[in-house]
């Protein structure tokens, strides 16, 4: 051969041959092929699968007389050296000598099983109905691999014993029987019980130096599916390295197994369907249950194989399955309510399953069995389960609620995860650069100089369009859809179009595999709604839609709601654009007491200039905690609690004081107040009683309210004013004068007098600005407020929208009306 | 973390399951991605309304000044 090595692969060598003739041809001769290329036979023998395989070859063999129902009882050790022994009580190895054997001397049965490949008993039918084998190459390939092997036969009272070296025997007797050179096995003494051990030490020579190491965990996954699918056998592993052992005495069958299994998840339903089922020589043993994840995990297994790719036995399953829950779905009118049609998927999620087959003859599609392809099984299988799941089904009404729910669920997901997709591949929505028709775009590429307008409606749309920078601006109309509902009952939403337009926009996508909120275009999104209950419910919208679907958005401070100015007053030829109606109660105060003097009684010096604007300061936030007030108590009492002393409810003395001066400060004929003790909380209270038109209304006047700031303050501007006014009072502004009978009389005049020279424009939508006034009330950075949207308003947002969305229409308005957005101001 | 700073925790907006709102909650507000995406369904399919304000004809804007 070394002469090739300057000539082309192809040429001839120097003797025609190469070298290749009949010398170069081997017959392997028995358990030498084995040892030659070990892979093919017991597996990878360099990662440690084909070493473990040597374990699970010999214990296949004690399943099989445990199947046969000779024994229930096995041990597998694990030895200091790493040498393995498995013991079982069966019938034990036939020792005797087999006369046909063409071998000279003839030898046991024992030994022709350990050193023929494909010698043995599973081969007719008889010995063994069914067998399995990860291989099916037998024990012979494992004593072939092994540096020794000693079988250990008790049988008969005897205990018989064999050893081998990298499969061959060790010191064979020989002995003359009926004339005929034979080769028994040897009796070492007498035995009680029966049984077969063999030990073996797996060969370094195939396995590599320093390699012969087993894994308990390993040995005891394999060994725990065995005594699962045999129940009843008990098998047990024991390594004698650490002194560690495991008892596998699993009983529960199949059933047990997906017990276990499920060790670590949440049953959906409590009990677990099982069922057992024989026909046409077949045995089939299932169990099922599902639990509250989205996986399924199924095992299925042919005469104790797994088989990773499923095969025959499991779309039998799959079909019994489908069709018996499709059934009892469809008769139970489950999917009915939920609109949607339920597939073999739905069914699938959460379950947890083994299937377990016992067929005579087997089929695979390859050498490692991990698809069953025999077609006769499937049938086999559809019956039993479809037959036993029906009956569960019926006879647990309760779990088969909690699965139907499951199925329906899993229906609901898929189709909205489908309609989901769909919301962003819709026609229509892109321009050529792939962006929305309707988004007015900036300039500015850079996200975090950028801003979006959202507009609710096309003609603040285009206002905004007209009035924005577009440098760093982006204006993107949106328009809610009304939906009349039912008669004289209408809804809004946001079209499925309008989102996928949004969704676009921002460029971050949507969905699990394609939401990224890095991609975010533009850092500011800026929500700017009408400052009407309408535009609160479609900030609501969009509030809860980020924060349900873009969170991020929200956590990262990217949301802003536009504070559009709800009134613009002109006086003269000032304008003035006024955000709210506080800051116009201010504006207005502030403007009355220019020129304005009180003379609050005959004779007395006038109130002006600066005095006067304290008192009225004091008074107006009386007045604001009055309106704040006004739910819990008539606007009577409050009046009344300002011109009283304060009041207190501390104890029962102090309650009936409150009841006299609260009374004499009220119409007899109206009001009527009742001190009252509350036990449980150790308290006391006012009931006040209204009496108007016939009904009588009732209120209380709690301690807390006394304990309040907003007490103090009507309490405080009491004190200011109690005394004040007396006759002849008058108020005075410029030219003009009025006699007033109270403070509250002479506030109301300065106000109307004020409000006589300004016209006061309430903007009740942003389509009543022009672009100009849009701009610099709203949208010109310099001037603007905006309020950054926090998680915390995005949870209200949520829960005020989950409100919303209840089916009773009056309290969802109330509740709107009552909770809009709590505004947190902040100036960019 | 100490059990005075514990994160807010909010309600899956599907299924009504308890959220904690921390980085390890990968689907918040849901409780799991199935819950979110059966959420989103709802979006896409025009299933979220609020009431809107009665007779309001769509087409009528104020005038431009």
């Amino acid at each position: 051969m070394n002469t090739m090595s300057d000539k082309p692969d192809n040429a001839m060598p120097d003797d025609m041959n190469g070298g290749y003739d009949e010398d170069s041809i081997q017959q392997l001769e028995g358990l030498e092929a084995v040892r030659k290329r070990p892979g093919m036979y017991i597996g990878d023998t360099s990662d440690g699968t084909g070493l473990h395989h040597m374990v699970f070859e010999v214990l296949d063999n004690a399943i099989d007389e445990a199947l046969a129902g000779w024994c229930d009882d096995i041990k597998v050790i694990i030895h200091p050296d790493n040498s393995i022994s498995i013991s079982d009580n069966g019938r034990g190895i036939p020792v005797g000598v087999k006369f046909d054997d063409k071998h000279e001397p003839k030898r046991s049965a024992a030994e022709i099983v350990m050193t023929v490949l494909h010698a043995g008993g599973k081969f007719n039918q008889n010995s063994y109905k069914v067998s399995g084998g990860l291989h099916g190459v037998g024990v012979s390939c494992v004593n072939g691999l092994s540096k020794w092997l000693k079988l250990i036969v008790r049988r008969d009272g005897k205990k018989y014993a064999m050893t081998f070296h990298q499969g061959k025997v060790v010191d064979r007797p020989i002995e003359i029987q009926n004339g005929v050179e034979v080769s028994p096995m040897q009796i070492v003494g007498d035995a009680e019980g029966r049984g077969t051990e063999v030990h073996f030490l797996a060969d370094e020579e195939i396995f590599g130096v320093g390699k012969v190491e087993f894994h308990f965990d390993i040995l005891a996954k394999r060994i725990r599916e065995l005594s699962f699918l045999n129940n009843g056998v008990k098998i047990e592993l024991i390594d004698h390295r650490d002194g560690k052992s495991e008892n596998f005495a699993h009983s529960g069958g199949v059933k047990g197994f997906v017990e276990y299994m499920s060790r670590l998840k949440n049953p959906l339903h409590p009990k677990i369907f099982s069922a057992i089922g024989e026909k046409d020589g077949m045995t089939v043993e299932v169990a099922m249950q599902w639990n509250d994840s989205y996986t399924e995990t199924v095992q299925c297994f042919t005469n104790n194989i797994p088989q990773r790719d499923g095969g025959t036995h499991l779309t039998g399953l799959r079909m019994a399955m489908t069709r018996v829950l499709n059934k009892y779905i469809e008769e139970n009118e489950v999917a009915k309510k939920a609109k949607v049609e339920t597939t073999g998927d739905d069914m699938r999620e959460g379950l947890t399953c083994v299937l377990s087959v016992k067929v005579p003859e087997p089929k695979f599609s390859s050498q490692t069995k991990d698809k069953l392809v025999s077609s006769e099984v499937q049938p086999v299988v559809q019956e039993v389960v479809g037959q036993k799941l029906a009956e569960f089904l019926l006879e647990n009404p309760n779990d088969a609620k909690l699965l139907c729910a499951k199925i329906v669920d899993a229906a609901r997901a898929r189709e909205a995860a489908r309609k989901a997709r769909e919301i962003t591949r819709r026609k229509g929505v892109m321009d050529g650069l792939g962006l929305p028709g309707k988004l007015a775009d900036c300039q500015e590429k850079d996200p975090a100089l950028c801003e979006i307008y959202l507009v609710e409606g096309d003609s603040a749309g285009g206002s905004a369009k007209q009035g924005r920078d577009r440098k760093f601006q982006a204006i993107l109309p949106l328009k809610g859809k009304i939906l009349n509902v039912e008669r004289a009952r209408f809804d809004k939403v946001i079209g499925s179009q309008e989102i996928a337009t949004l969704i676009t926009a921002l460029g971050t996508s949507i969905g699990k595999d394609d939401y990224n909120p890095d991609k975010l275009r533009y850092h500011r999104i800026i929500i700017m709604t009408d400052a009407d209950v309408d535009g609160a419910h479609i900030r609501t919208l969009l509030l809860t839609f980020f924060y349900r679907q873009m969170p991020e958005l929200v956590e990262r401070g990217h949301i802003y709601i536009a504070q559009p100015p709800l009134y613009k007053v002109k006086h003269g030829r000032s304008e003035r654009y006024i955000k709210d109606e506080h800051a116009l109660k201010e504006h207005l105060m502030a403007e009355a007491m220019k020129d304005a003097e009180l003379t609050p009684m005959d004779g007395a010096m006038p109130i002006s200039g600066e005095a006067l604007e304290i008192l009225a300061r004091e008074y107006f936030l009386a007045e604001a905690v009055s309106e704040r007030l006004a739910r819990l108590l008539p606007d009577d009492v409050l009046q009344a609690l300002m011109r009283i002393p304060r009041l207190s409810l501390a104890d029962s003395n102090a309650a009936m004081m409150a009841e006299a001066s609260l009374g004499a400060a009220l119409d007899a004929q109206k009001f009527e107040i009742a001190a009252e003790y509350i036990s449980e909380t150790d308290t006391h209270r006012l009931r006040i009683t209204r009496h108007a038109h016939g009904n009588a209304y009732v209120n209380f006047l709690e301690d807390d309210l006394l304990e309040s700031g907003d007490y103090n303050q009507l309490v405080k501007v009491g004190d200011l004013l109690r005394d004040l006014i007396g006759l002849g009072a008058r108020a005075k502004r410029g030219e003009k004068e009025a006699s007033v009978q109270s403070f509250r009389e002479a506030m109301d005049w300065f106000l109307a007098e004020v409000k006589r020279g300004m016209s006061i424009q309430r903007y009740k939508g942003l389509g009543e600005m022009n672009p100009a006034q849009l701009w610099e009330t709203t949208m010109d950075p310099k001037v603007r407020r905006l309020m950054k949207v926090q998680i915390e308003d995005a949870i209200s947002s949520d829960q005020i929208f989950t409100t919303l969305m209840g089916d009773d229409v009056e309290p969802r308005r109330n509740f709107i009306e009552t909770n809009a957005l709590g505004v947190r101001n902040l100036d960019v | 973390m100490k059990p005075s700073n514990k994160p807010p925790v909010v309600t899956c907006p599907t299924c009504g399951a308890a959220v904690p709102w921390t980085v390890e909650s990968k689907w918040k507000p849901f409780c799991s991605e199935r819950c979110k995406m059966i959420d989103l369904g709802q979006w896409a399919t025009e299933k979220y309304r609020v009431p809107a304000e009665e007779q309001e004809p769509d087409d009528e804007s104020p005038q431009p000044q």
